[in-house]
């Protein structure tokens, strides 16, 4: 899983919300979204719906706000993971990241975050628009690139 | 040029007037329990400060035998150990608020970064520091033992303690960084008036509560009402910084930041009677009025219990109304579909 990240796209994403069941089954073995590491962002007047993910940050502030290191850097693979064995659940974490990322589990009363299902997403797997892909973190600049551009250009398009 | 220009002052308008689908609302992941620790931490700093300030400059003592031990209580220190004493009821409340309370001591594992651990030794540094106190209090051997240099050292130390843990609990949300209204050195600093305010207040009401024979011959009239004076000082320094504080946060709007947000949401929003009423008016106004009444009839203290009861009721109610209306701020992605629809929904009206 070295260089992969999740991509989403918001345009794509209907806002079924099975990305929510199928990651808090994988994770906790029971279908309840508010135990998810996935949400789904809605706005429902204008009908677009953002799935948000972990960002896994070059420098993460969750690491750095984390009393017990708790969070960390994953360096192997490139990820930022918490360690529910070390977590007091006392949520500076979800507090300081920009992205609303990590989210506290009520039932085990720590905070919990994606950690790319150790290679095998499955909000990846199961999401039918294909809203959510894992893709090699290269990929992603282009598709970022090719957004920015048409971004501009339908700005500067003439007439509007 | 001209019409680009029309289109950016029409998104920010919309921008800042109404928000799309997410209506703002007031922060839950840290409520009461934190609003309490942060105040009762702040309070028992600032009244260490004051306290020890008075110790030192008035220099008094006044011995009391406790009878069944051979031990001897400095009563002019008792308004030494207050602050550590608040400090350390107030420090259990940040245990409370953990999911895993019994995990507690894993929260200085990481001061190297962590504001949250460089908290908990700095609050455990000075409340150790106070209990040091109370034992040199209690036993003049230990005292003539370590020597006036060596309590005058140990009472600098703490000194410097208490004053970090006064700022430490602006610091503390400082630190978190992504919330437009906590990420301004105004807020440490506001903390710390506050806490210098509500703390010599809770001082007086001690000194009082103790009573004129207790401590007959140590706090004089005349310190009362310096002490009063130093207050009244105090709640009007507070209040400049507040209003400061306000100003300088609505003006950070830029970059998705909800400062402007979160002060609409104090100012008129739906934290509007707590602002108005809890905080301006039970923490500045109630207590100041009061304050000047007792100043012309210093016959009637039961002025100064009503100016103290609605000052720190002030004071906790401030902290919890930062604390509530602390949004975070956009998500660059958020941001970017909320200008995305703005701009399609712009182009269709002009179309
Ligand atoms: S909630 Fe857990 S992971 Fe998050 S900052 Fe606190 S201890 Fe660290």
């Amino acid at each position: 899983m070295h260089g992969k990240v999740l991509f989403v796209d918001p345009e794509k994403c209907t806002g079924c919300r099975n990305c929510e069941m199928v990651c808090s089954v994988f994770h906790s073995g029971v279908s309840n979204p508010t135990r998810s590491r996935i949400r789904i962002l809605k706005w429902e007047e204008v009908g677009l719906y953002l799935p948000m993910v972990c960002q896994h940050c070059e420098t993460p502030i969750c690491t750095e706000v984390c009393p017990t290191k708790a969070c960390h850097k994953d360096l192997e693979n490139r990820r930022v993971v918490i360690d529910p064995k070390k977590c007091i659940g006392c949520k500076t974490c979800i507090m300081a990241c920009p992205f609303g990322h990590p989210f506290f589990d009520p039932i085990d009363r720590v905070t919990c975050k994606c950690d790319y299902c150790d290679g095998n997403p499955q909000c990846v797997l199961f999401c039918n628009p294909k809203a959510v892909s894992y893709i090699d973190a290269d990929l992603i600049n282009v598709e970022r690139k090719r957004e920015a551009a048409k971004r501009i250009a339908d700005f500067l398009r003439p007439g509007r | 040029m001209g019409s680009s220009k029309g289109v950016e002052s029409k998104m920010t308008g919309s921008f800042n007037s109404s928000r799309i689908g997410r209506h703002l609302k007031p922060q839950h992941h840290w409520g009461w329990i934190i609003a309490i620790y942060l105040y009762l931490a702040g309070m028992g700093a600032g009244s260490f400060i004051i306290g020890t300030l008075i110790h030192w400059f008035t220099g008094s003592t006044k011995l009391m035998e406790i009878r069944p031990f051979t031990l001897q209580l400095d009563i002019a220190k008792a308004t030494l150990l207050w602050g550590p004493v608040l400090v350390a009821i107030g420090a259990p409340f940040l245990i409370l608020d953990l999911g895993i309370k019994r995990r507690f001591l894993y929260a200085c594992l990481n001061p190297k970064t962590s504001w949250v651990a460089r908290g908990f030794l700095i609050l455990s540094s000075f409340i150790l520091f106070g209990l040091i106190s109370l034992i040199l209090s209690l036993s003049p051997d230990l005292r003539t033992y370590i020597g006036t240099d060596g309590i005058r050292g140990l009472e600098t130390v703490a000194l410097i303690l208490a004053f970090a843990t006064a700022l430490y609990t602006g610091i503390l949300l400082k630190s978190v960084k992504h919330v437009a209204l906590w990420n301004t050195y105004l807020l440490p600093l506001l903390f710390l008036i506050s806490a210098l305010s509500t703390g010599s207040m809770s001082l007086l009401m001690l000194i009082l509560g103790m009573g004129r024979t207790l401590l007959q011959g140590i706090f004089s009239s005349s310190l009362i009402k310096f002490l009063m004076g130093v207050e009244q000082i105090l709640i009007i320094i507070e209040g400049i910084v507040l209003v400061l504080y306000l100003y300088r946060v609505n003006q950070t709007n830029d970059q998705g930041a909800q400062g402007g947000l979160s002060v609409s949401l104090l100012l008129k929003g739906e934290l509007k009677l707590l602002f108005w009423l809890g905080i301006v008016f039970s923490g500045f106004l109630f207590p100041f009025i009061l304050e000047s009444f007792f100043s012309r009839f210093p016959e009637y203290p039961a002025l100064v219990w009503f100016a103290g009861i609605s000052l720190l009721l002030g004071g906790l109610l401030l902290r919890y109304g930062i604390l509530m209306a602390g949004v975070k701020n956009q998500i660059p992605m958020e941001r970017w579909i909320e200008a995305q629809h703005l701009l399609g929904r712009l182009s269709l009206k002009e179309k």
